[in-house]
């Protein structure tokens, strides 16, 4: 059997339909703006055009193809969430491993009571909160997203550590005299970091509704760049007179989301062990 | 309060600077520097700033002088009904959902249930949002495409379609989790017995099924309304609430007004914690196991 149907029977049917939702999403996003007539971010005199056979979605306000713009915003939306996502887990999964291996109460607890602030708090709204001060842009989009998001890697990696400190194979390393950085990196980190990463791939549903959300309130990417959260903030002025503006990126955004929900949520019933 | 006190520190630079740009004058900078709250050393800034709070003083927005205190008394009212009455409509909508589908779980009903779930909880509020206004208020204008009015039962009339578009993604959670436990009950020996002692549908389902099973819920609703509020921002820009969302982004954020947000993110906080305190009182009222003896 060859590789490639292996790997695909691996997968339940969840997994399966929100992996081919996104591949063709994927293949679009990279295909479309390579292929397409139109420029995604210069106007023309066509404008409200619209959908047909000539221009798929219509177009917009300036002239621009909608269907272009949706497919260009797929690959910065998706890259911009996949970073969004990449750097809390990092630090996240680090500092949860650090704490759950501490035994200094003071520290772990003191870190706790952080984590857990940060995580009651309205994500949106301290995300917002540190994008005003930093500055809006790609840039602060991310610091934003990082500077809160970690918190909730912390505390799933965090929680898995302090189950794995009592385990016997660690305790084996103690008896071997490792040391405290080496028996964390080797040993305690990568039994950690499959948990992070299960959940990685849920949180990024929320990332990239986020960053969506972001530069629709207009403290994210700005226009012209095509982006799906500023393309339906576009729209929203014409929303009786050209309804295609707002509902196709939309669409696509809310495919892309449902794709990785369904990819997660049957990965994680294919590692709980639910058939 | 420790975050909101943070906002203004984690900057990097000199936020003052950054207001005011190079050509400003020493003096202006100082007075600004003051009225931020940016004088003396960190711990000296901090006391102060807890001083000020706790006076009930968040101190006045850069751009038009007026104080922070007054920008919530407008905008905090129309917030916290657009959460209560979505949390009433998510409630009406969940309950008898949650028992439908924990009770025909395995027919067609239970398969939907799922399916919209999960649909609803990848739309983005935004976008839900515009397409209910498309639809009610541009279609078929049974609702007001923006707008607010402070009096009781004339605010719902703007109130109800915004809260429509929180629901969707309130029920599908709440209704899962509600389900779950239903599910749960329904296994319990006092539901059987209930069965067959033969009580009639609506107590049995209220005393029997319901109210052992909505502990986990109403736990649950009290984190849910924190995740709320970061909804509600986007949802108040979105039918042009005048609420703290939208004084928020557009006092706030936009102008680069650093009082108005750090209140505004202290506020925030607050709910926060009140809702959470509420959730536990009214768990425990619920259920008598979860009372913390």
């Amino acid at each position: 059997m060859n590789p490639a149907t292996t790997f695909w029977q691996n997968f339940n049917n969840e997994a399966r339909w929100g992996l081919a939702i996104l591949l063709v999403i994927l293949l679009l996003g990279v295909l479309v703006p390579m292929l397409s007539p139109y420029n995604p971010l210069v106007g023309t005199n066509n404008t409200f055009v619209a959908p047909g056979a000539v221009h798929f979605f219509g177009t917009d306000q300036l002239g621009r193809d909608v269907f272009t713009r949706t497919f260009a915003a797929a690959q910065l939306d998706i890259v911009l969430a996949t970073i969004g996502v990449a750097i809390p887990l990092l630090i996240g999964t680090l500092l949860g491993g650090i704490l759950g291996t501490t035994r200094s109460p003071f520290v772990s607890g003191l870190w706790l009571i952080v984590i857990d602030a940060i995580n009651a708090f309205p994500f949106l709204v301290i995300v917002i909160g540190i994008v005003s001060m930093v500055g809006s842009g790609v840039f602060g989009l991310i610091v934003g997203l990082a500077a809160v998001n970690w918190a909730r890697y912390a505390k799933i990696a965090r929680a898995r550590a302090l189950q794995l400190r009592d385990a016997d194979f660690i305790h084996a390393t103690q008896v071997l005299g490792y040391s405290r950085v080496q028996v964390l990196l080797r040993h305690i980190l990568p039994n950690v970091y499959s948990e992070t990463l299960a959940y990685g791939l849920a949180d990024f549903v929320i990332v990239i509704i986020a960053i969506a959300g972001l530069s629709f309130l207009g403290v994210g990417v700005h226009p012209p760049e095509a982006e799906w959260g500023a393309m339906i903030s576009d729209g929203r002025a014409f929303l009786l007179r050209a309804w295609w503006i707002t509902v196709f990126p939309g669409l696509i955004l809310s495919l892309t989301a449902i794709g990785v929900a369904l990819l997660a949520q049957g990965l994680l019933r294919r590692i709980r062990g639910e058939e | 309060m420790v975050i909101a006190f943070g906002l203004l520190r984690f900057i990097p630079g000199d936020p003052v600077q950054l207001l005011l740009g190079d050509s400003a004058t020493p003096e202006l900078v100082e007075t600004y520097r003051q009225n931020l709250g940016l004088t003396g050393s960190l711990p000296e800034q901090f006391i102060n700033y807890t001083r000020n709070i706790l006076r009930g003083d968040l101190g006045k927005s850069l751009q038009t002088g007026a104080t922070v205190n007054s920008i919530l008394a407008r905008s905090l009212p129309v917030t916290l009904w657009l959460i209560v009455v979505t949390v009433v409509m998510a409630l009406i909508f969940s309950l008898p959902l949650a028992v439908l589908a924990a009770v025909y779980r395995h027919t067609w009903f239970g398969h939907s249930f799922r399916i919209v779930s999960s649909v609803l909880l990848a739309t983005p509020v935004f976008y839900s949002g515009l397409l209910l206004l498309l639809f009610f208020a541009l279609q078929l204008k049974i609702a007001p495409v923006a707008g607010y009015s402070p009096k009781f039962p004339d605010n719902l009339r703007y109130l109800w379609l915004p809260a429509l578009t929180l629901c969707g993604v309130m029920v599908p959670v709440l209704a899962r989790v509600l389900q779950s436990s239903i599910i749960e009950t329904l296994e319990q020996e006092f539901v059987e017995s209930a069965i067959v002692r033969g009580l009639a549908t609506i107590p049995f389902t209220w005393r029997y099924l319901l109210r052992p099973s909505l502990a986990p819920t109403i736990s649950l609703l009290g984190y849910m309304i924190g995740q709320l509020l970061s909804a509600a921002v986007v949802v108040e820009l979105v039918f042009n609430l005048p609420g703290i969302g939208t004084s928020l982004i557009v006092e706030g954020v936009l102008l680069r007004d650093y009082p108005v947000v750090q209140g505004i993110v202290l506020v925030f906080g607050l709910i926060v914690v009140l809702v959470s305190f509420l959730a536990d009182v009214v768990s425990g009222w619920l259920d008598p196991r979860t009372r913390v003896s």
